[in-house]
């Protein structure tokens, strides 16, 4: 069973989401911030991970840049699942790619259940 | 300095999104294949109510500003108004799973305010903070407290919690962010922060303001409420 992370600072649509991962055979947790992420990833490495760059106190890009840091968890598939809309993140999202790792930018807001599932699982199918 | 309508504009429509996706997303769910549970109904409507209260404060306090000169004040009872709030938010706060705390000691003068517009201000913070307490990280219990306070100044009244690195400073550049930047206070708030800023501007229209205050030991956005302009020279 594949584990997913979720890095979503609200934590409704966390709790949303997480069910969405579950109904389709995946195990999910959801941290609300950066810190906690680190610390979940430490307690199970999880086999995606689902990240909002609009995090409370630490950004999404910083705690990017630390989980790449580590060699272990240097090939994570990263989901970006943000608020930010495409022309937000457009000038940083090539950084997001090459630098980072990150193999898919989702618009939270224009994203449905189905296509974030599939994102995700089509991460999985790369590895 | 104040924020513009039109910054704050801007952020309660990014704010709007939020309770949107989350009304999108359960309808989504309760469709989904291998589930039968319906969508949460409470959660749905909790959502829309928030979403809508929001929208009302934007425009009451569209309002407010362009009648600032006949403003209609009159004696509010702050503290029956706190208990409303607190009343009104528990649904919200419990969702989130924030305790709603009211602390209110002693014997309070009516203050000359908005009725309206004090309650619609209250009531945007209160949602903004609930969210933004609910974001923060390694906290056990998650609480926000509804508060009162005398000071030589007037009476501040405000909602606390755990947001030990917010100050005024952030909170000022917060103001010229606002409806700019995806996180103009991006130490308390991770949205828009909408809520606050339209509780800001309902406040200005008063003679009052929000500013970082703390409370017991714990910080927060307050707002000082005196006897207005008006008043004094009547």
């Amino acid at each position: 069973m594949s584990h997913v992370l979720l890095l979503e600072p609200n934590t409704i649509l966390a709790a949303t989401y997480q069910a969405a991962f579950t109904a389709h055979g995946f195990t999910a947790v959801a941290v609300s911030g950066a810190q906690n992420g680190i610390h979940a990833i430490d307690a199970r490495q999880p086999d995606v991970i689902v990240l909002e760059l609009q995090l409370p106190s630490h950004n999404g890009v910083e705690f990017l840049h630390e989980l790449r840091s580590y060699p272990e968890w240097h090939d994570i598939p990263v989901v970006v699942h943000t608020s930010l809309t495409p022309v937000q993140t457009e000038s940083y999202v090539s950084i997001l790619h090459d630098a980072l790792g990150v193999r898919a930018v989702l618009y939270k807001h224009g994203t449905s259940l189905a296509e974030l599932v599939n994102a995700v699982k089509a991460q999985l199918a790369m590895v | 300095m104040p924020t513009g309508a039109g910054d704050v504009l801007a952020a309660v429509a990014e704010q709007l999104k939020v309770p949107l996706t989350v009304i999108a997303r359960q309808a989504e769910l309760a469709h989904m294949a291998g589930r039968t549970q319906a969508a949460d109904p409470l959660l749905v409507q909790t959502q829309a109510d928030a979403a809508l209260q929001l929208v009302d404060s934007y425009l009451l306090g569209l309002q407010l500003l362009r009648e600032q000169t006949q403003l209609q004040l009159e004696p509010v009872s702050v503290p029956s108004t706190i208990v409303d709030i607190a009343h009104t938010l528990t649904r919200f706060a419990k969702q989130y799973n924030v305790d709603i705390e009211v602390d209110i000691t002693g014997r309070y003068q009516p203050v000359m305010a908005h009725a309206r517009g004090l309650r619609a201000a209250l009531l945007s913070l209160g949602y903004g903070l609930v969210e933004a307490q609910a974001a923060i990280e390694d906290q056990r219990r998650r609480r926000l407290r509804l508060a009162m306070h005398r000071t030589p100044g007037g009476i501040v009244t405000g909602m606390y919690g755990t947001y030990n690195t917010i100050c005024a400073a952030q909170w000022r550049t917060a103001l010229q962010l606002c409806g700019r930047a995806a996180q103009p206070f991006g130490t308390l708030a991770p949205g828009s922060g909408a809520g606050l800023f339209v509780a800001d501007t309902i406040l200005r229209c008063m003679d009052s303001r929000l500013h970082v205050g703390h409370h017991a030991r714990q910080r927060g956005l307050a707002a000082m409420l005196h006897p207005s302009r008006q008043m004094q020279l009547v």
